[in-house]
């Protein structure tokens, strides 16, 4: 692949939203295309001009001025679109339906269900539609009898092996074979022989059910995996009329998109296994939502039937999730519904919680929250409810407890000052696909921003190069152009490396990654219009990850030009971060330092803001164990099993006197505490969220909550009327307005982005911060190996556990080794073994990860089975011993 | 191209088999040129591909097992299940089925005792139908593994079971 | 035999590169790198009259200029050696028996075209083949005929032999590609994936069939009017009821009758002709007042059939036409590659209309149902496979319905060795 070698792959600057989504899509073109994109046809981005509104839908093509327009009569009426745009897509302009299976608007034309005829004018056969370029005087015919007779002898073969067990099958009732047949099909078939049988409704895993004898062979399903999600999940195999959807010998299919393929599915022959045969289509209330789980804020619609949610599915958008939704927003939903919801408010009594009234449950809070001094009050969480909610809690304990130890990122150790190194994308997550550089620094892609990688691969599809640097391979790497793996802990030289400042073998010495894959991958950001790097959580969460942080913010420098972007946070921490749940940063990302902002928020609640500046998580807990600080408030937050140590935040709890919680389960957190106050979740409330970008998206209320939970807001309004400071809203409306007028733009699809990442302080407040460059990595000493841990996409957390299909997927924890230390400690793949550090110890079964850097071992994170965070300290970076508790085999 | 990635430690394919696999890999610009070579390689060693073969094969070319097993499949000389040591490839097209080729595979059939696509119970020989093998002046033809048989008539047939029954 | 050029040395050690060398071989080849510019290298072939031997009969030279040149920019040749198309054995017959000749063949042309790397996709099933063409190749490349600079000019030419591995539509060009590419060999959508512009890894790609490698050197050594003079030549597969089957090196445009019956010695003794495939069994069948037309690519056209492939097979009265069709319809549907609906799904039902025909259970609205089924896979179908169903059964419907009718009305066929189709127990894959 060469640099120029972008094609058309690529979108030019510009927008195209339409209301109903049907028009305005970028149009696929059979122009230029690119190397990645040949495999399956071509692609392209020429927008089909809208007839209602031609200066909005004209898009980015027509403003640049580069495509011509080409003009031609479709069933005699005359239109002009940009050169490239599909006959199909011309008609579509033009209000005429023409049928497809095959095609599909966000992939290229392939051509092969042959539904889409159309006759033209010279041409000697019928033409299919979707393939078809138009071209200047071109005549097309979409109605004539031979087009008709060529579509009902298409249904016709579609039809001959095709079950038409309808009755019993989910896409009843949205299924567009049975709607193209209706429309366009034979009245009835002459076919008398013996259909073609296979294995009915095979389970492809946990999620998926396949029904080969309804496929029509659209090859969508396939051709998904290969262009929109690059995992490859599902392939056709044999030929013929032997054709299958399969994966290797049935094995259940490997993919965390794998939802979409059952939506993009014209027939009923992939369906859910969460779903099935659980409603019908015209049964459905919809409602429209935000998923809550990974961060990026995934439009979605909540089916619901009676008061069950049904199914979740994407809901487009074009800036965020496209089309598409992750698995685990796909099959993730129903946690809602499990019996393990917390119904009513909870008490410590002689050290056991007893179910209670939300009088005594909110008084009780309410008397310690009076009696206990503002500095000696911390809150934890806040991310897991709507903007309102996160805004009434910093109103109620800024302006009426009076204390800024605020701090919605219950699971890091090692914050970044927030100020200075704010959380999340800077840009538009669809701006991503238009990148021709891409970083990964420490970041696992798939595992926690899925959706991301989508706009990812589609770059690198467009000719963008990828650049991977973390201590285990990603699955994404063969996508990328240079994937390194380097040792725990070097990232600060890593970078230095990669933005010019330091020099490649001396880093490639320090990191264990190759000199000449850091010094090209350097030349690539120098040469690079539009970069993107992308530092996660394994990068950002160590002792490290201050000078990370500098040294992103000198690669920034370096890089002006570049989206230099800390990925971390989950569900509405964007939200949160905007909101200002953060001991140094009030709402609109304005520092507390700001003493105007303090004023003018001081001046809209008629309350004051406290000047004095508030603990981060690691300080509130280090506050309690020395007896500084007395009432910790989490809300929707599980510190207990995400606070990377927890041997500090069991030691902090002991000398709490008063731990409140808000959840939807006992978690361990709330387990601990002295009151549960039950919540209610993402499909149980509205308003609005944040995501990733900062963009602020609304999610309607989709079913009643269990018992007595209420919302985080009708909790804090509570709490402040009864602290003597009521607050007057009564709709989330309201609450919102309210943030508009502190917020400038606030409002719902507005995108408040966080702040570009600057050289954060040197100073006390960052927890440890050692010299950019210097390497703390960590080699194996006397056996012991580097311990990294990550997300994983599947977990088995509270809420995981309470999907069926996500807990599934996710399968059980695992200490994954590389195959030479493994070798030397005598594992082997699938052993049970003892995993100890310092400060605890797991039994886990062993994986063995080609590829993870050597004299290092993964544990994942986020199963409440095998709590990592119990291996972990706040102060050190962690090795552990590693023993098979059975011999190798 | 990319850097390949770190490659698992081999199933079942042996060093000559990946070296060879690497040899062709060199003849393409891109590795999945190789594939078609390496499924080659890979059932000339096991005699057909059973799943682990798929894997170290996508693992030296550095594709998916979905890809490799997909593209595997499509090919009617890759066997994805166990045939036996010999292999007869009768031709019933057109030339073959008007100058008797269906004489010979009944005589087939008959002596083996087994369906065209089934392998017999001693695993010594799997009898497939072949297409048009491009000898049509020979015809009826058919493949015994990498040896053309020309103008086979029904003794011919007879003479070739025999033979199959008693070597190896 | 003085008058052939194509055929004139085969023979079993042709592999041998000295046995080459001392009938001239390479010569041309020498001749075009030291003396002709690559430029005048196309213009003779185009001179010469020479039309692709893959079936399509496209101008050979035309097919090159296509090609875009763009300076800096890779391009490869393909040579298409995938011989499958039932009753065609020219090109294997060439690898088998001159291998150096499309070898040599494919040298001139990737020097033509500034063409760097050559793959040659060989037949799977060509076990000999692949033996002979591998040393031919190995030898060529030992005597500096492949490889780096050569013969000291400074031209480079890496030649691969890629093997397929058992599927008929590899003989689609773009098929092929993919198939070449390490995939599922689907046929690509063209516009835009003309191999010519957008072929082997998304380059421009000159696809030429195997015989046609084979005659570039005879046009560069005899020079193209001479060559032309000559016929041009071209190989003619014959088979099936006559009595000397094999390949006929002729000059095109000569009579069905002439190439049956002298040059392929005509019927079984006691037989008379029933019915021709001319080219290949994607052309329709002749019957015998067809006999005298000149086989070449615009007299079969007008009569509705096509030269294809030029591979000429002949029935005698003691075909079962319904049984012949049958096969043929089989052999469509066990080689679909099942990407397009009416290919994948007509044929297997028209195999299983068949089926119940020859086995008795026919009725007689299974006739138009039959041309009903082929008519709508006519025209519809993605590439030439599908397309190549309908024309043999829809004629031997209009000339055959009498057997069809004794099929259906008596439940048995009167014809006796050929009416078991040989293939219906089989089948498909396993």
């Amino acid at each position: 692949m060469t640099p120029g070698d972008r094609g058309a792959g690529g979108f030019a600057e510009g927008e195209f939203h339409s209301p109903d989504g049907a028009f305005g899509y970028p149009a696929p073109t059979t122009g230029q295309g690119t190397e990645a994109t040949r495999r399956q046809g071509p692609r392209g981005a020429s927008p089909v001009a809208s007839p209602s509104a031609p200066a909005a839908t004209a898009g980015p093509a027509a403003a640049a001025g580069a495509v011509p327009m080409v003009h031609l009569t479709i069933d005699g009426h005359q239109l002009a679109v940009p050169n490239g745009t599909t006959v199909w897509h011309a008609a579509r302009q033009l209000g005429i339906e023409i049928p497809v299976f095959c095609y599909h608007d966000h992939m290229p034309p392939i051509g092969a269900c042959r539904m889409c005829f159309v006759e033209v004018e010279k041409m000697p056969k019928l033409a299919t539609s979707c393939t078809l370029e138009a071209a200047e005087d071109m005549v097309v015919r979409t109605n004539t009898d031979r087009v008709k007779q060529g579509q009902r002898g298409i249904l016709e073969f579609l039809l001959v092996n095709h079950p038409l067990d309808c009755p019993i099958c989910d896409k009843g009732g949205e299924c567009p074979l049975q709607d193209n047949t209706l429309k366009f099909g034979p009245g009835a078939s002459r076919f008398i022989e013996t259909k073609r049988t296979f294995g009915k409704h095979v389970r492809m895993g946990p999620v998926l059910v396949l029904d080969r004898e309804r496929c029509v062979l659209c090859w969508r399903c396939v051709r998904f995996g290969e262009i929109i999600a690059g995992d490859d999940a599902l392939k056709g195999f044999e030929r013929g009329y032997h054709s299958q959807i399969a994966t290797p010998f049935m094995e259940p299919v490997a993919s965390k998109f794998i939802g979409n393929t059952i939506g993009i599915c014209p027939v009923g022959a992939l369906t859910s296994g969460t779903y099935r045969f659980r409603s019908r289509p015209w049964d459905n209330r919809k409602h429209q939502s935000v998923c809550p789980h990974c961060g990026c804020g995934c439009a979605a619609t909540l089916d619901v039937r009676g008061n069950d949610l049904a199914r979740m599915r994407a809901r487009e958008h074009p800036e965020v999730n496209d089309i598409w939704l992750c698995d685990k927003g796909f099959f993730g939903y129903d946690f809602t519904g499990s019996a393990d919801r917390l119904r009513t408010p909870l008490v410590r009594e002689g050290g056991r919680l007893r179910d209670a009234g939300w009088d005594e449950a909110l008084e009780r809070v309410a008397g310690a929250l009076r009696g206990t001094p503002p500095e000696q009050i911390g809150v934890i969480g806040g991310a897991g409810g709507t903007n309102e909610d996160a805004y009434l809690l910093t109103r109620l304990f800024r302006g009426v407890v009076g204390t800024n130890s605020i701090d919605f990122r219950a699971d890091t150790a090692f914050p970044q000052p927030a100020a200075a190194a704010p959380w999340g994308l800077g840009r538009p997550i669809s701006d991503v696909e238009r990148a021709d550089v891409i970083v990964l620094l420490g970041c696992d892609l798939t595992e926690e921003y899925p959706i991301v990688w989508l706009r990812v691969k589609k770059a690198v599809d467009g000719g963008a190069r990828l650049v991977i640097a973390n201590p285990w391979p990603l699955e994404i790497a063969r996508w990328a152009r240079h994937s390194v793996t380097y040792r725990r802990g070097t990232e600060p030289a890593v970078l230095a490396a990669l933005s010019g400042q330091g020099a490649p073998d001396d880093a490639a010495v320090r990191s264990g990654a190759e000199a000449a894959v850091l010094r090209d991958a350097a030349a690539l950001l120098g040469g690079a219009k539009q970069t993107f790097v992308l530092a996660g959580r394994t990068a950002l969460e160590q002792p490290e990850g201050a000078a990370v942080a500098a040294g992103l913010a000198a690669l920034r420098a370096a890089h002006p030009s570049a989206t230099v972007s800390l990925l971390r946070g989950r569900g509405n921490a964007g939200g949160a971060q905007a909101l200002g749940l953060l001991p140094d940063m009030l709402p609109g990302y304005r520092p507390l330092t700001d003493a105007r902002a303090r004023a003018s928020i001081a001046a809209l609640w008629g309350r004051p803001v406290p000047a004095s500046p508030g603990r981060a998580v690691r300080e509130m807990l280090g506050a309690a164990r020395r007896g500084d600080l007395r009432l910790l408030y989490v809300a929707g937050a599980d510190p207990a099993t995400s606070y990377p140590a927890a041997g500090a935040w069991r030691a902090a709890r002991e000398r709490l006197g008063l731990l409140v919680v808000h959840d939807a389960f006992l978690t361990q957190t709330a387990a601990e505490a002295d009151v549960v106050l039950p919540v209610l979740t993402y499909a149980e409330t509205a308003g609005t969220v944040g995501n990733l970008e900062g963009r602020i998206q609304r999610r309607d209320q989709a079913v009643l909550g269990p018992g007595e939970a209420r919302s985080d807001s009708a909790i804090f309004t509570a709490l402040a009327s009864r602290l003597g400071a009521p607050f007057a809203f009564s709709s989330w409306e309201e609450v919102s307005s309210e943030i508009a007028r502190l917020i400038p733009g606030w409002a719902e699809d507005a995108r408040i982005a966080p702040p570009p990442i600057t050289a954060p302080p040197s100073g006390a407040d960052t927890p440890r911060a050692s010299r950019p460059g210097e390497a703390r990595g960590a080699d194996a000493i006397d056996g012991a190996l580097a311990l990294v841990t990550g997300a994983k996409l599947f977990d088995r957390s509270a809420v995981s556990l309470r999907c069926p299909g996500i807990r599934a997927l996710a399968g059980e924890a695992f200490v994954a080794l590389p195959p030479d230390d493994a070798a030397r400690l005598g594992i082997a793949d699938g052993d049970l073994c003892e995993v100890r550090s310092g400060r605890g110890a797991l039994r886990l079964a062993a994986r063995i990860w080609s590829g993870l850097h050597p004299g290092h071992a993964y544990v994942p994170l986020g199963f409440e089975a095998a709590p990592v965070a119990t291996l972990l300290g706040e102060d050190e970076a962690p090795f552990v011993t590693v023993r098979a508790l059975v011999p190798a085999r | 191209m990319a850097l390949p990635p770190a490659r698992p430690a081999p199933r079942v394919l042996s060093r000559e088999t990946l070296d060879a696999i690497a040899a062709a890999c060199a003849r393409y610009p891109r590795a999945q040129s190789a594939l078609l070579p390496a499924l080659h390689a890979a059932q000339a060693q096991l005699g057909y591909l059973p799943e682990p073969a798929l894997a170290d094969v996508g693992d030296a070319l550095g594709l998916p097992v979905t890809e490799v097993t997909a593209v595997a499949t499509f090919y009617t000389m890759l066997f994805t299940e166990p045939v036996g040591r010999h292999i007869v490839r009768v031709c019933t097209n057109l030339t073959c089925h008007l100058c008797g080729a269906g004489p010979v595979l009944d005589r087939l059939r008959r002596g083996l005792g087994i369906r065209p696509g089934q392998t017999t119970a001693d695993g010594r020989v799997t009898l497939e139908i072949a297409e048009c093998l491009a000898a049509c002046d020979e015809a009826p033809v058919l493949l015994v593994d990498t040896d053309r048989l020309a103008r086979v008539t029904p003794e011919a047939a007879d003479d070739l079971v025999r033979r199959l029954g008693a070597d190896g | 035999m003085g008058d052939l050029i194509l055929t004139k040395h085969l023979g079993p050690d042709r592999a041998s590169i000295d046995a080459y060398l001392a009938t001239g071989g390479y010569r041309a080849a020498a001749h075009a790198l030291r003396e002709l510019t690559p430029d005048r290298v196309v213009e003779m072939v185009e001179q010469g009259g020479l039309r692709g031997r893959g079936g399509a009969g496209f101008p050979t030279g035309r097919k090159w200029k296509l090609t875009p040149k763009r300076e800096g920019e890779t391009r490869y040749l393909v040579v298409n050696a995938d011989e499958a198309e039932p009753g065609t054995f020219k090109d294997r017959t060439l690898i088998e028996g001159d291998p150096h000749a499309i070898l040599e063949g494919s040298f001139i042309t990737a020097y033509a075209n500034g063409v760097h790397h050559a793959y040659i996709y060989l037949r799977g099933e060509f076990f000999l083949g692949y033996e002979r063409l591998s040393r031919a190749l190995g030898e060529a490349y030992a005597r500096g005929y492949f490889g780096r600079n050569i013969l000291g000019t400074g031209f480079d030419l890496e030649l691969t032999i890629h093997r397929g591995a058992g599927a008929y539509i590899c003989g689609e060009e773009t098929a092929l590609l993919e198939s070449l590419e390490g995939k599922r060999a689907f046929p690509r959508q063209k516009p835009p994936y003309y191999p010519a512009v957008r072929g082997l890894y998304d380059r421009p790609t000159v696809l030429n069939n195997a015989e046609t490698m084979a005659h570039i050197p005879h046009i560069i050594a005899m020079g193209p009017e001479a060559y032309k003079a000559a016929g041009p030549p071209i190989l003619y597969s014959v088979s099936g009821h006559v009595v000397r089957p094999g390949v006929k090196e002729l000059p095109i445009g000569t009579p069905l009758r002439a190439i049956v019956f002298e040059h392929a010695g005509g019927l079984r003794p006691g037989r008379t002709l029933k019915a021709v495939y001319p080219g290949g069994s994607s052309s329709a069948i002749l019957l015998p007042e067809h006999i005298d037309t000149p086989a070449d690519f615009d007299s079969l056209q007008k009569i509705g059939t096509m030269l294809g492939s030029s591979a000429i097979i002949v029935m005698d009265d003691t075909t079962c036409v319904p049984a012949l069709v049958a096969r043929a319809v089989e052999f469509y549907r066990d080689e679909s590659c099942g990407k397009c609906t009416p290919c994948r799904e007509g044929t297997v039902w028209l195999s299983q209309i068949f089926e119940r025909i020859l086995a008795g259970r026919g009725r007689m609205e299974d006739l138009d149902l039959l041309d009903d089924v082929a008519r709508n896979m006519t025209g519809t179908c993605f590439c030439l496979l599908g397309e190549s169903v309908p024309p043999t059964l829809r004629a031997s419907l209009k000339y055959f319905r009498d057997e069809y009718v004794h099929h259906i009305k008596s439940g048995a066929c009167d014809l006796a060795p050929a009416a078991t189709p040989a293939g219906a127990a089989g089948g498909g894959r396993a």
